[in-house]
This record gives C-alpha cells, sequence and structure tokens, in this order.
C-alpha cells in the first residue's frame, strides 16, 4: 500500500492503518530497534510502542515521509529502551558502544558556542554530510542512524571492514571540526 | 550525554541522506532483492518516499504527462528494477525521473523586435569538489550567449526577457547572471505560475483520478506546452490584480495550557456555516474535520509551548458569510476526542476586518518571519533572491488557479483550505522565470548578450537501481517561445575531461576533438546525457 495511504488510515482512525504499517515496516523497524538493543523481545515491544506512538500523533501529522519517521521514532525509543535496560543489567551495548564513538565528534567547550535547538544543529549536519562523497555519507549514516556493525556496513556496500573503520574515523574527526568551527554547542 | 544527544539529533537529518544511506549497493545485496515482486516492493517503498512521481513511473513505464512523447523501446539490458521499462522518449533521450527543465532561448516582449541573434550555447563540465576534497562531477555552467544584429537604419530598443526553469528556493544558485557587451545588467525578475499539474498516484492505471500529488514537468514537451502559445509569459508579466475581497480575520494568541501535563494539548474551534456562504481559509492550524452535511466544522492546533519550532500565527480567515457562533474546547491531544476534554485550555481571538489581499501579506511576511529565524548558517535565505511581492503574487495565484477561490480548478491537494500548504509550496514548485532587461542594438551594429547559469540535470533517484543512476540530462530548446530570429545556433562542451558522453542528438565527438556543433533550425530540441568518469561501472 502506498504511504500516503496508509497516512489516510491514520487519519482516517482506521485500525488497519497499524496492520498496514506492521506489513511495510515492520521489519525495517524491528532491524533498527535490534542494532541499538541487541535484544529481540526490547525490540519488539519498541516496535510496538513506535505503532502506539504513530496512532496518538497522526491526525494531526501528515508525514511526508513515513519510513524515516517511523524509523526516527523506533530510534528514539531504542535509545530510551536502552538507558532504562542498561540500568537494568539487561541486554547487549551495542548502543554503548555506538554513543561512546560519537563523543569523539562532540566539538571541546570553547565559551563561546551557540546553544542551537536540535532541528538547527541536524539541517548544519545535513550540510556538512552532503559534502561527504556519496560512500562515505552511507557509511556514517548506516552506522550512526541505522546503529548497524561494521561487519553488516562493509557486506552492504561491498567493502573491507578496514575501509569502514577508517572512513568512520575520518568521518568523526571532520565532524567535530566541522562542528567546532560552527562554534556549536553538544 | 553528549554522544546521546548528538544520536537523537543526528535523527533529525534530512530524510532525502537517510534515504540515500538505506540503499544497498553492493552485487549480493541487490541479488538478495531478485525476485521480481521482491524488488518491486524493494523499489516501491524506496521510490515513493524520494519522490510521489517514482511508484507512476515504476508502474507505467514512464511518465506521460502534460503532452511528453510517448516513451519507445527499451534500448536497455535487463537487471534492476528499472530496467525493465527503462524508458526512452522517441527522440532518443531518458526519461528522467527527476526532471530539471531545458535551457531555453532569450525572447523579447516586443512581438517583432526586428533584430537577427547568432546564438551559441555552451557547457561547461569542470568539476567541483565535496567538501572532504575529493572531486564531484555534478551539474554544469551554461552560457547562452546571442549576438544581436540590427539591420536597419535606425538604433532599436528592445525589452529582452531571459527565461530559465526552476523554483524560488533555488534562485540563490541557479539564476543566470545577465551581461551585455561584458558588463553585467541589473534585471528584474519576473515568475510565471507552477509549471506542473497535480494527479494520483494510479492515475496512469486510470485507477485514480483524485488530484493530492504534485506532477511537475516531466519533459521538454511539458514546457513546449506550456510556452508556445506566448499565455504563460503573458501572465508571467502582467500585474496581478489585488485580492480585495472583504474576509473576516481571526487571530489566536496568548496561548495557555497545561502542557508540563498534557504535551499535545490542543485547542479546537469549532462552528456551523452554509458552505454555499462561507469559506474558511486556514493558517497555523494542524487538523480539521467536517460534517459536509450540516456543515459542522472543527479546525485544532497544538498550544504552542514555546518549546516546539513551530508558527504561534493561528489564523482562520472567513469570506462570505462571518461565522454567527463558535465554541472553544481543550484536549489532551489532536485526536480531540470526547474522552480527551481537558481544562485549562485558553487563547484570545481578535477579530478584524480586511481584504483577502492584506491578509494573505500578513501571513507570508509571518512566514519568511519564521523561515529566517529558522534558517541555518550557510544555506542561502530565498527571500534576498525573492521579493515578497513576487512570492505573495505566486500564492495568490496558487490561491485563485487551484486553491479554494479557483471554482472548477479546486484540486484535492489544496480543497481544505490550509494556507500553510500553498504559502510553502509557493517557494518549491517548479515554474519558469524570466529577466527582464532593456537592450538597445545600435543601428546596422551588433551586441552581445550573455547569460551564465550553473544547471542542476535531470537524474534517476540513487536508490531506484535503474540503469540510468549516474546519468545526467541536458536539454537544450532553440526557438520555443522565442520572438528573435536565429541565423544560427551553435552548441559546445568545455572541460570535459571528467565525463563521457551517453547519449545525444547534439553531434558532440569528444573523442576526435568535435565539441562544437552547428544546430540545425528545423530541431526544436537537442538533448545531452552524459556519465561522471569516476562513476563509470
Amino acid at each position: 500500500m502506498e504511504d500516503s495511504q496508509i497516512v489516510e488510515l491514520y487519519w482516517a482512525r482506521s485500525e488497519q492503518a497499524i496492520t498496514e504499517t506492521s506489513d511495510k515496516y515492520g521489519g525495517y523497524l524491528r532491524n533498527i530497534s535490534w542494532n541499538i538493543l541487541r535484544s529481540h523481545g526490547d525490540a519488539e515491544e519498541c516496535v510496538n510502542d513506535t505503532y502506539l506512538r504513530t496512532w496518538n500523533a497522526i491526525p494531526p501529522a501528515r508525514p511526508s515521509a513515513l519510513r524515516v519517521w517511523l524509523g526516527r521514532i523506533a530510534r528514539n525509543l531504542s535509545l530510551d529502551r536502552w538507558k532504562q535496560s542498561r540500568a537494568q543489567k539487561r541486554g547487549g551495548d551495542e548502543a554503548a558502544l555506538l554513543l561512546g564513538e560519537l563523543d569523539a565528534c562532540i566539538p571541546a567547550p570553547h565559551g563561546t558556542e551557540k546553544a542551537l535547538e536540535d532541528q538547527e544543529i541536524a539541517a548544519l549536519i545535513s550540510l556538512f554530510l552532503r559534502d561527504l562523497s556519496p560512500e562515505t555519507r552511507k557509511i556514517f549514516l548506516r552506522r550512526y542512524w541505522y546503529g548497524e556493525d561494521l561487519t553488516t556496513i562493509a557486506a552492504c556496500l561491498g567493502c573491507s571492514q578496514g575501509k569502514v573503520k577508517s572512513s568512520l574515523f575520518r568521518t568523526r574527526k571532520a565532524l567535530r571540526a566541522y562542528l567546532e568551527k560552527e562554534e556549536v554547542l553538544l | 550525554m553528549s554522544g546521546e544527544r548528538l544520536f537523537r539529533i543526528l535523527g533529525l537529518v534530512d530524510e532525502d541522506l537517510i534515504e540515500e544511506a538505506g540503499t544497498d549497493s553492493s552485487p549480493t545485496a541487490i541479488q538478495r532483492r531478485s525476485t521480481p515482486w521482491g524488488r518491486y516492493l524493494a523499489a516501491a517503498a524506496c521510490l515513493t518516499l524520494m519522490c510521489g512521481l517514482g511508484l507512476a513511473w515504476l508502474v507505467t513505464g514512464g511518465f506521460h504527462g502534460m503532452g511528453a512523447a510517448a516513451p519507445g523501446e527499451s534500448s536497455g539490458a535487463g537487471g534492476g528494477i528499472a530496467h525493465d521499462n527503462e524508458p526512452l522518449y522517441t527522440d532518443g533521450s531518458t526519461v528522467f525521473m527527476s526532471y530539471a527543465g531545458p535551457v531555453l532561448p532569450m525572447t523579447t516582449e516586443e512581438s517583432d523586435p526586428g533584430l537577427t541573434a547568432e546564438r551559441t550555447t555552451s557547457w561547461d563540465f569542470a568539476p567541483g569538489t565535496y567538501r572532504d576534497g575529493s572531486p564531484r562531477q555534478w551539474s554544469a555552467v551554461v552560457t547562452d550567449r546571442y549576438m544581436l544584429a540590427n539591420p536597419t537604419e535606425t538604433d532599436t530598443t528592445v525589452t529582452a526577457l531571459y527565461p530559465f526553469t526552476g523554483s524560488f528556493s533555488e534562485l540563490a544558485e541557479a539564476a543566470p547572471t545577465v551581461t551585455v557587451d561584458g558588463v553585467k545588467t541589473e534585471a528584474v525578475l519576473y515568475a510565471g505560475a507552477y509549471a506542473g499539474g497535480f494527479r494520483g498516484v494510479y492515475e496512469e492505471d486510470g485507477l485514480d483520478d483524485s488530484t493530492w500529488n504534485l506532477h511537475p514537468p516531466a519533459s521538454w514537451t511539458d514546457y513546449q506546452a506550456l510556452l508556445e502559445d506566448g499565455s504563460y509569459l503573458s501572465q508571467a508579466l502582467r500585474e496581478n490584480p489585488a485580492l480585495d475581497i472583504p474576509v473576516t480575520v481571526y487571530e489566536f494568541t496568548d496561548f495557555e495550557a497545561p502542557t508540563e501535563e498534557y504535551e499535545a494539548a490542543t485547542q479546537a474551534i469549532s462552528f456551523t456555516i452554509d458552505k454555499s456562504r462561507t469559506t474558511i481559509l486556514t493558517y497555523g492550524f494542524n487538523g480539521a474535520s467536517w460534517d459536509e452535511d450540516t456543515g459542522w466544522r472543527q479546525y485544532d492546533y497544538f498550544v504552542p509551548d514555546g518549546v516546539r519550532g513551530e508558527s504561534e500565527v493561528k489564523v482562520l480567515i472567513v469570506l462570505g458569510d462571518d461565522l454567527q457562533d463558535y465554541t472553544l474546547q481543550g484536549y489532551a491531544n489532536g485526536a480531540c476526542e470526547e474522552n480527551g476534554k481537558i481544562d485549562g485550555v485558553s487563547c484570545t481571538i481578535i477579530r478584524r476586518e480586511a481584504t483577502l489581499e492584506e491578509a494573505l501579506g500578513n501571513l507570508c511576511r509571518a512566514y519568511a518571519d519564521q523561515y529566517m529565524d529558522h534558517l541555518p548558517m550557510e544555506m542561502a535565505n530565498i527571500f534576498d533572491s525573492v521579493s515578497m511581492e513576487l512570492f505573495q503574487d505566486a500564492v495568490a495565484e496558487l490561491l485563485t488557479q487551484y486553491g479554494v477561490l479557483s471554482g472548477e480548478g479546486l484540486v484535492d491537494r489544496y480543497s481544505d483550505g490550509r494556507l500553510d500548504d500553498l504559502i510553502s509550496e509557493a517557494l518549491t514548485q517548479e515554474r519558469v522565470l524570466y529577466l527582464r532587461f532593456p537592450v538597445t542594438v545600435p543601428a546596422g551594429g551588433s551586441i552581445t548578450v550573455s547569460a551564465s547559469l550553473w544547471k542542476a540535470p535531470s537524474f534517476d533517484f540513487g536508490c531506484s537501481e535503474s540503469d540510468n543512476v549516474d546519468l545526467q540530462g541536458y536539454d537544450l530548446v532553440t526557438h520555443l517561445g522565442s520572438t528573435l530570429t536565429f541565423t544560427i545556433q551553435r552548441a559546445s562542451l568545455v572541460n570535459t575531461g571528467g565525463i563521457e558522453l551517453v547519449r545525444q542528438n547534439v553531434g558532440f565527438d569528444l573523442k576526435n576533438g568535435k565539441a562544437e556543433v552547428e544546430l540545425s533550425p528545423d530541431e526544436a530540441h537537442y538533448y545531452l546525457e552524459v556519465r561522471p568518469l569516476e562513476a563509470t561501472p
């Protein structure tokens, strides 16, 4: 079913909307959740929570890119769940690894930074990403948006793990320099 | 924890980047999706997200909109999703998923300027760079040069018009620079109406006659249909009549709600109208419900909480008979359900009378203010290139051509009277824009007018698995809509080291050093499709 038709089902308050969302994007959402949580049970619950959040948000929202919109919700819910499960020492620590890598992108404070809203910082990062080569950009977003591990990224893009690793290292370093130049406070 | 915040912020990066990253590109990945149905699903999901036109293209084998030539036989080898169709127009040019519009010829406001013209159009493919310094072969700088000659014995002054395709949002990078005998000339910008149409997703199969989706121009023939009788240009140059329709404006301010307890606290206003006598336009509202039989309407918005970046401008505009009475009600969220009613939601409503012209002007300015408040550094400001008057005219044009004031022309997309959609889309819709400037050609002499512009190519989306993903298409039309008498036209290529020619009807032969060609006066359209050498499989 077309995304616009699924959105219309939400607007019509038809529960079929959730069935259609699950049929079309269930696997994709489970992958995102699994990449962060490494626990099938937790991932499944996050996906179900994603459907509930979507049901509550549409209407009034009318997402233009449903797939990305759903992925964002699943990603945030999974991170919340990871924080909760880490306290209870459940699941894997893939997310800790991911977030630790991203710590390397955080600019050093100089006291002149601007406090920007998340959306504004995201717009700046989008500009940064657009100036990378397509392959470098894909590697970075597969790791830090989709949460994929190095093996998966290398297999999907047909390159070596070493290349993925060094590309990520260079991009993190470049992003940090960019954010410092833009005086972004994180 | 900074890494965590950055992780969440990364969730908000542009959707097209996320889509691009989500596509597989290794041979094994493609093989995993090699069954026809699986490929169809994967590509359909991807394409529809990238562009509403994508699925229709897949299903039908090509766009056929608005006078486009019918796609001819496939020339391609099989393999990917789009390979079964790999559509070409009958002249051999590619049916691209995203069409950039042709380079159009200069014209004049006078129907018979009495000037002859020698035209030379060149594409410069000097590569740019990504931020990391690696070369980036994308787009071309086009120089469109005219030697205008005056064969008469008196000086001739004409008003020249240089047309180009694009949207307001692209102007900062795509607006041409015009010179006369090497001196930059100040030109005034005029804008034609939205150049595309509207369609349903399954229109080609006869399953869907709705008009919910934009259908931008898909081939040079769409522009031919638009420009050849001159009415589009006339409309672009005329002064639009003021919308001096009296309206009643209801402005919502002083918002209050228990947003700490209810994150999505919602304010709704409901009333009943006779829809044959009253028309409602809204701005800043997030939802609407209505009953066609009784005339009951409800409009609602999330109560601004100072945290979300949405507009705090909330306006209802009433055309025709004013509201007799209305009810305000607060809700826990946007579902506005009976069991979700809450107390503590309030606002002040200011009622005033105005003209639609004034009301639209206020909203356009409010939109521009909010746009500029949220403009990221390094991004060009649209309103440096587009005047408020031009912007408001474009919004009014949409409202009267396709919106609730258009009568028979009303499209589904704008049928609910949400001005937010009209105002934002006026900035991004494809149109033909014109630079207007005077030129004087001395008796028996000549001058050279040159327009230089950055031209993005036509292309297929990266996730489509089409054979044409790396192809960049450029179109040129020779005399469409022009009043000039062309004595000769030439085309040339510059800095071609980073590209190879894949399809063309111009006659370039780079291997044998033929980078300049004389064009036939009988050929209305030339196409050039190149592939960056770095992307050659």
